[in-house]
């Protein structure tokens, strides 16, 4: 950017610097103005068909609508001006014509800009006494559904198909107040990033029925965290209620995956609220296991381990520091790893560079290979005759059962108890990835944290955790008590992490040491 | 030795109670024939309560005797005490419907904030002082009893009228 000309100009009194060419609403976002507006959206192209932003610029005859003009040197900006004001006013009004009164019904109530803005600077009693326009509720497929009567046209739906997923499936029908969002004979949001559009709308008018009156948005506790559902590491946000996670939404982040977030990632979300959960360390007694103290199970799992030879099943949904410790684990005795990965068909959303639903279908591939364990269909196969096998949250499939037999001792780190593993030994309670902070390592090398959402079930502990007491028990240096700990020793040790932390990772991430960057794509 | 108490000599008619019960009794027999009565006889006599008395909760019904709530969740939000519990769900029609309401009675202080704040005028603080129960889960009032509640329900302060004339 520092070869950008740029433009100093005063928004509400507050002097900006911003390249040429910027608009004056993202100029205004810089300095904490935020100036009302429907239809503009950073990721799509500018229409200005709401009127919604519309600000009185000095010198300028008419009031200009702030997503559509440029800065320019020298301008002065009044966002609050009366003029503006009653033109943004009377903008709502037309807005509210046949809008219906069903906030309380209405899933978007809580995030809705139309009631922010209406709250803020809308009249508030309306004056039409006419009836309102009425249509019935619409299923677009997917898991959109289409509630016809709130929508505002603002088409940044219409424009995110055309543009983002160039799948031009939804359009303007007809004129005038009778006008709606359509979609053109025989097609339907089939598109595998379609369900952006519910993010992107501004109102109730496109909502998911995966969401549908589950819960209202106030209630909703927001964590930070990244997609686990694939090597894209898209950016998201875990909305949870009552300690169950309900919905997750795209964050915003120009290096991985800007506004959006593919429709299969965004559901899948069920399996961090299981039931099922180990929630006890427990170790064998006799024909079965017991439940026992932390320390009890860990010195049980050393004596195991002591002496022999680890094969490491890590699961490549793990974090990097819980790969890292269990990669530790395998190195002590001189062991091996594997692990397997589902693979699908990749889907890509065309209007963002590098940005696609990765066949992989595992969060941290990367780093599992990086650290040592085999990628295979076959993980077991690495496995010698009395090898102690840990499985560190990795399925295992019927095919791996003639394997199985081979170990002269099964240890099982996990947030479940695999079904075909009848002989462990003992198994430690995991955390998933909505209860324990950590970071993610995607296929471009970008290293990203997320935050804990929800509370672990029982005395179930992070794999970092428990593994690095494990370390400690076979007398190993190790031993951590948060996060960024374990993060910390892993960055001394590994140079591809050198000089990294959470402070420095922020919400954005950082790409490993070493790694070629892409043009304009993920490793930016 | 014996310790020296003075004892008073008075006459008779000082220290006499014959006088004295005879007063107490004439009162006595007074308010027996007097009408004018001070004690409530409860069971039977009942209180007038003031219009805006805040009691026990009301759900009202539509015509067709389904809760009026439509669960948007506004209650348990303005709730200062955090005693109703409300999970939204979709009834056979597919209309937002309540799946669990539930207000405990002895978490609630009666402030009227939820009826106040409900946008459908479906839950109510009743005009009803009469709760007694054998166990302390029966003052979870689940939303079939708040439906089976038909005390009149409080009605709220109006600006407009602001002494409730």
């Amino acid at each position: 950017m520092a070869d950008a000309q740029q433009v100093s100009l005063t928004i509400e009194g507050r002097q900006v610097n911003v390249p040429a060419g910027t608009s004056i609403l993202e100029a205004a976002k810089t300095v904490g103005v935020l100036i009302p507006h429907y239809c503009y959206h950073p990721g799509l192209s500018i229409v200005g068909n709401c009127r919604m932003c519309q600000v009185e610029v000095e010198k300028m005859p008419k009031l200009a609508p702030a997503c559509q003009t440029a800065v320019a040197e020298g301008q002065v900006v009044h966002v609050y001006a009366d003029r503006a004001l009653t033109a943004r006013k009377a903008v709502l009004e037309f807005l509210l014509i046949n809008h219906p009164l069903d906030c309380p019904i209405c899933d978007k109530s809580g995030e809705c800009e139309l009631q922010d803005y209406t709250y803020r600077e809308g009249r508030a009693v309306g004056r039409l006494q006419d009836p309102k326009r009425f249509n019935p509720a619409e299923d677009f497929g997917g898991d959109v559904q289409y509630v016809t009567n709130r929508c505002i046209l603002c088409t940044r739906c219409v424009r995110f198909m055309d543009e983002v997923a160039q799948d031009t499936v939804l359009n303007v029908s007809e004129r005038g107040d009778r006008a709606v969002i359509g979609k053109f004979e025989g097609k339907d949001l089939t598109h595998p990033w379609a369900a952006n559009i519910i993010d992107l709308c501004p109102v109730g008018a496109l909502l998911s029925k995966d969401f549908l009156n589950k819960s209202r948005a106030w209630e909703l506790d927001r964590t930070a965290s990244v997609c686990p559902n694939c090597t894209q590491g898209c950016n998201t946000i875990l909305e949870t209620r009552d300690n169950m996670v309900v919905r997750m939404r795209p964050r915003s982040n120009l290096d991985v995956n800007h506004y959006y977030l593919c429709d299969e990632g965004r559901l899948d979300y069920r399996w961090m609220n299981r039931t099922d959960r180990l929630e006890a360390p427990l170790v064998r007694r006799g024909d079965r296991l017991a439940a026992t103290a932390w320390d009890d199970a860990l010195r049980a799992a050393a004596l195991h381990l002591n002496g022999k030879r680890a094969f490491v099943l890590a699961s490549p949904m793990l974090s990097n520091e819980s790969l890292w410790v269990l990669s530790r684990i395998m190195k002590h005795g001189g062991g091996a790893g594997g692990f397997r990965v589902r693979r699908e068909p990749e889907a890509p959303l065309p209007g963002v560079p590098d940005l696609a639903r990765r066949a992989e279908r595992a969060a941290n591939v990367r780093a599992a290979e990086l650290f040592g364990f085999v990628k295979s269909d076959m993980p077991l196969a690495g496995m010698q005759e009395g090898d102690v096998l840990i499985v560190a949250d990795h399925e295992v499939a019927a095919a791996d059962a003639p394997a199985l037999a081979k170990a002269s001792a099964v240890i099982v780190i996990g947030t479940t108890m695999p079904e075909l593993v009848s002989n462990a030994m003992v198994a430690l309670p995991s955390t998933n990835v909505a209860e324990e902070d950590g970071t993610f390592t995607n296929l471009r090398g970008r290293v990203q944290q997320y935050r804990q959402a929800r509370a672990a079930p029982g005395m179930s502990r992070p794999v970092w955790w428990s593994g690095g007491d494990l370390l400690v028990f076979l007398g190993e240096r190790a031993g951590y008590y948060i996060a960024s700990e374990a993060f910390a020793a892993l960055a001394a040790q590994q140079p591809e992490f050198a000089g990294m932390s959470y402070d420095s990772l922020g919400f954005r991430g950082q790409v490993l040491a070493g790694q070629p960057v892409a043009a304009g794509g993920a490793a930016r | 030795m014996a310790i020296q108490v003075k004892v008073l000599e008075r006459p008779i008619r000082q220290t006499s109670y014959v006088r004295a019960m005879l007063k107490g009794m004439a009162i006595t027999f007074k308010h027996l024939t007097n009408p004018h009565k001070v004690t409530w006889q409860y069971p039977e006599q009942k209180w007038d309560l003031s219009p805006r008395w805040r009691g026990t909760h009301r759900m009202l019904t539509d015509e067709n005797g389904k809760a009026k709530c439509v669960a948007c969740g506004l209650c348990p939000q303005i709730c200062p005490a955090n005693c109703i519990k409300l999970v939204p769900g979709e009834d056979e029609e597919g209309n937002r419907y309540p799946l669990v309401y539930e207000i405990d009675e002895f978490r609630c202080i009666f402030c009227g904030y939820c009826q106040e704040v409900c946008p459908e005028e479906a839950i109510h603080v009743g005009r009803h002082y009469e709760n007694s129960e054998y166990s302390r889960a029966g003052f979870v009032y689940d939303l079939e009893r708040l439906m089976a509640q038909t005390h009149p329900v409080c009605e709220m302060w109006d600006p407009a009228d602001p002494r409730g004339e």
